[in-house]
C-alpha cells in the first residue's frame, strides 16, 4: 500500500522563504535518487513544510530535513512526506484545466493548503508526479466503483452484466474521469510516455486493466490471461485517443467506437477458441507421432 | 487472505509452482502417450492423476491471490510433453529415470519454498505451507515409486553379479 499508517498534520513554525527553498531543493535532490520508481516509492522522509500563517506550537522534529528511512524519531502528530505531497497534488488538480499539468497548478494547489508556492519545487517541472497522481486516483476510484457494483450483484440487488457490457461500462466510467481535464490530456499523455515515466505509467495501466478483468470475473490461469489483458489494453488505449479528437455531443462518437471495439473483441474470442482447438489437433498429432515412432522401433509390444 | 502478505514473494511462489505442476502434467501425459498400454501404464496414470490435483489446487490459489501465470506456459506445454514422450521412448527405465530426476528437483524446490515461508511468517502463511508440504510429500512418493521401478533393473544386475561371485 502507499501509506504507512496515519499521522496527523504537524503544526509548523514560520520559516523564512530561503529555508523553504533550501528544504525543497534538498528534497528534490533526494527525490532524484528515488527517480527510478517514483510511483512505487514508500520511503519515509522528514519534512518540515514551510507554511504561511500557522501558529508555532512545537519545535521541529529532529534534523531538518533528514532521510533516515524507516528509523528516526517519528512522533504521533507527524505527516509523512508522501502524504503531504499527495495532499498538494490533489489540491493542484483543481487548477489543471486553467494552468495545465504544470508547476503553476501545483503552486496554486499548495497555496490553497496554506503552504508556500515554493512547495511546487518539490516536483518535476513537467508535471510528471501530478499526472501520475491523477491517474492513480482515477484508478482507485474505478476500483471502488467496480467493487461496489460487485457487492450489489453479490447481494442480489443488481443483475450480473454480460461480459461485453461490463467491459464497455468499466472503460467508459474510467475515461469519463478525463472529461474535466480533456483539453490538457494530450499533454499529459505525452508526459506519461517519457522514458523516465514509462515504468510507472505502464504499471498503473496494467494494474487498471487487471482490475477490470478481475471484477469482470476472469479466472483464467492459462495464456488467455495475457490475451484478454492485451486485448482490453488495446481497446482502452485506442478509445482514449479517439476521445481526444472527439467533438461530438457527450462524446457519443467515442462511446460508439468503444462499443464496436468490444464487439470485435468478443468475435475474436470465438476465433481464439478455434485456435485452441487447432492447438488440440496439434497435440493429437504429436501423440500420434509418438505412437508411430514407437511402432516403428518395435517397442509397442506388451512388456 | 490477501491482506498484509508479502505479495512479490507469494506471487513468485505460486507462479513458479503453477508452472511446475503444469509442466509435470505434460510430462506424464507424454509418458502415457508412449507407455500407456504397457505394464507400467497404471503406475504412471496414478501419478499423473495426483499431478492433475496439484495443478487444480494451484489454479485455485492463482485466482485467490490474483497471481499472473507464467508467460512461458505454451513452451512448457510442448517441452513437458516432449520430455515425457522422449524419456518413455527409451522404455520403462527411461521413463522412471526421468520421473526420479524431475521429482527429486521438485521436492528440493518445494523444500526451499517451505523454508522461505517459515522464515517469513509461518502463521500468516499457514494454509499455503500446508499445501506445499503435502505436495512435497506426494512428489517424494513419486520419486520413490520411480526408484522402485527403475531400481528393479539395477537390482537385477546386482543380483546376477552376486550370484556369479557366489559361484
Amino acid at each position: 500500500g502507499k501509506r504507512r499508517g496515519r499521522r496527523a498534520v504537524v503544526r509548523c513554525q514560520q520559516y523564512p522563504p530561503l529555508r523553504a527553498l533550501q528544504a525543497s531543493a534538498a528534497l528534490r535532490g533526494a527525490s532524484d535518487e528515488h527517480k527510478k520508481e517514483p510511483w512505487a516509492s514508500s520511503s519515509q522522509q522528514h519534512f518540515d513544510s514551510p507554511p504561511a500563517g500557522h501558529q508555532p506550537e512545537q519545535k521541529p522534529q529532529g534534523p531538518h530535513p533528514s532521510y533516515t528511512g524507516q528509523g528516526g524519531q517519528e512522533s504521533e502528530d507527524y505527516e509523512s512526506e508522501e502524504q503531504l505531497q499527495h495532499r498538494i497534488l490533489t489540491a493542484a488538480l483543481e487548477f489543471v484545466p486553467e494552468h495545465g499539468w504544470t508547476a503553476e497548478a501545483i503552486a496554486e494547489g499548495a497555496k490553497t493548503l496554506g503552504l508556500s508556492v515554493a512547495a511546487a519545487g518539490l516536483f518535476h517541472s513537467d508535471g510528471s508526479e501530478l499526472i501520475l497522481h491523477f491517474v492513480s486516483e482515477c484508478n482507485t476510484k474505478l476500483s471502488e466503483l467496480l467493487k461496489k457494483e460487485q457487492k450489489l450483484v453479490q447481494l442480489g440487488e443488481a443483475e450480473k452484466k454480460p461480459i461485453d457490457e461490463f467491459l464497455r461500462d468499466a472503460v467508459e466510467a474510467r475515461l469519463r474521469m478525463l472529461i474535466p481535464y480533456i483539453e490538457k490530456w494530450p499533454q499529459a499523455l505525452s508526459v506519461l510516455l517519457l522514458p523516465r515515466n514509462i515504468p510507472s505509467s505502464l504499471n498503473l495501466l496494467t494494474s487498471m486493466i487487471d482490475d477490470i478483468w478481475h471484477y469482470a470475473g476472469d479466472q483464467s490461469t492459462d495464456f488467455n490471461w495475457y490475451t484478454r489483458r492485451a486485448v482490453l489494453t488495446a481497446i482502452y488505449n485506442t478509445t482514449e485517443l479517439v476521445m481526444m479528437q472527439d467533438s461530438s455531443p457527450g462524446f457519443e462518437d467515442t462511446w460508439r467506437f468503444l462499443e464496436n471495439r468490444v464487439a470485435d473483441a468478443m468475435t475474436m474470442s470465438n476465433t481464439a477458441t478455434q485456435v485452441q482447438s487447432t492447438g488440440e489437433a496439434v497435440v493429437q498429432g504429436l501423440m500420434g507421432a509418438a505412437v508411430t515412432i514407437k511402432n516403428l522401433a518395435g517397442l509397442n509390444q506388451r512388456r | 487472505m490477501t491482506e498484509g502478505i508479502n505479495k512479490p514473494v507469494i506471487d513468485r511462489i505460486i507462479r513458479v509452482d503453477h508452472a511446475g505442476e503444469y509442466g509435470a502434467n505434460r510430462i506424464y501425459a507424454g509418458q502415457m502417450a508412449v507407455l500407456g498400454r504397457s505394464a507400467v501404464g497404471p503406475v504412471i496414470q496414478q501419478m499423473w492423476n495426483q499431478e492433475k490435483n496439484h495443478l487444480k489446487k494451484f489454479n485455485e490459489l492463482m485466482v485467490a491471490y490474483r497471481v499472473r501465470p507464467t508467460v512461458l506456459l505454451p513452451f512448457w506445454n510442448v517441452a513437458g510433453f516432449v520430455l515425457g514422450a522422449g524419456s518413455a521412448l527409451l522404455g520403462k527405465k527411461g521413463a522412471m529415470a526421468c520421473t526420479v530426476a524431475v521429482e527429486e528437483s521438485i521436492s528440493e524446490h518445494y523444500n526451499n519454498q517451505i523454508r522461505t515461508l517459515i522464515e517469513e511468517d509461518p502463521e500468516k502463511y499457514k494454509e499455503l505451507l500446508q499445501v506445499i508440504k503435502q505436495f512435497r510429500d506426494e512428489e517424494q512418493e513419486h520419486h520413490d515409486i520411480g526408484l522402485e521401478h527403475d531400481a528393479e533393473a539395477v537390482s537385477r544386475i546386482l543380483g546376477w553379479g552376486s550370484w556369479r561371485s557366489r559361484k
